[in-house]
């Protein structure tokens, strides 16, 4: 379980940076629409978001509602929440 | 962490402008069983939710809540668009334009302007949950006094909407409660710890 946590630990913080790097750009583009050195750098975070988030989802759950998998239970609901400051 | 959707959770399509209903309808952005109080309320309460499925529940319900809040926003947008000075003198918006000319800003249908203290957030489960019980039933409350005034099926469409989506609310609402409720053995417990050692 600790392992597992420290796996997700790592997983989350990658998610943390290209989310960012999403967040970010998004501003900037926001105001310069035709920036294309800002449009090819979002094209790169977002892949790497979207991998990251890939990977974090597979290990530890999803992050949006609609990446459940699981036929079984409704893991959506699954604890700690993001607030309670512990991981995965 | 939220990411926005671009579009309505209900469309809201009205052609024909109506300040009178207008001012009605902000009441349910800003007013004391609006929208804004809502969301608030839901979002705020989470931090001292203590099961999971309560956490998850309020989560997804204020987040709806923000997304009542934009359609109620755009009924209120449409109703006031391409107004003429005359129009607008002569209804009872015309107080709010001289204010916030068409701009969208919470207050109540009679002039009072948003307020924290129309909900409350007690950090305790059993309160909370039983709040937002009786939240659920006056906001639906509201819609049903707006439908009873707003005639163009264009603005009681997405209304119809809202009113029910109140009573599903009031409905999960009231789940939660009963499972929060059968662990009311830890939280007399608590409660005891806090008399012997607070």
């Amino acid at each position: 379980m600790a392992e597992r946590n420290q796996v997700c630990e790592e997983l989350l913080k990658q998610v943390y940076m290209s989310g960012f790097a999403m967040d970010d750009v998004l501003l900037y583009l926001d105001t310069h629409p035709d920036d294309k050195e800002a449009l090819n750098y979002y094209r790169y975070v977002r892949e790497l978001n979207r991998r990251a988030v890939e990977a974090y989802e597979q290990q530890c759950g999803p992050l949006m509602f609609d990446q459940v998998e699981s036929e079984e239970y409704w893991t959506w609901v699954n604890g700690p929440w993001p607030w309670e400051g512990v991981c995965g | 962490m939220w990411r926005y959707e671009k579009r309505l959770q209900y469309p809201v399509n009205i052609t024909t402008p109506n300040p009178d209903m207008a001012l009605f309808i902000l009441s349910q952005y800003g007013g004391p069983d609006g929208e804004m109080g809502a969301s608030l309320r839901y979002l705020s309460q989470r931090y001292s939710m203590t099961n999971k499925e309560c956490q998850g529940l309020l989560t997804d319900i204020g987040t709806e809540e923000l997304a009542h809040l934009e359609i109620v926003a755009a009924i209120v947008h449409q109703l006031t668009r391409n107004l003429t000075p005359e129009e607008i003198k002569s209804s009872s918006f015309a107080p709010y334009y001289i204010d916030h000319t068409t701009g969208i800003w919470p207050q109540a249908a009679g002039g009072i302007p948003f307020n924290a203290c129309e909900f409350q957030s007690k950090g305790d489960p059993i309160t909370d949950l039983t709040e937002n019980l009786a939240a659920e039933q006056k906001a639906r409350s509201t819609y049903d006094n707006i439908l009873r005034v707003v005639t163009d099926p264009e603005v009681c469409d997405p209304i119809r909407y809202l009113r029910e989506r109140e009573i599903v609310h009031f409905q999960r609402f009231g789940e939660a409660n009963r499972e929060d409720g059968s662990k009311i053995p830890y939280e007399i417990e608590h409660i005891t710890c806090l008399l012997l050692f607070g």
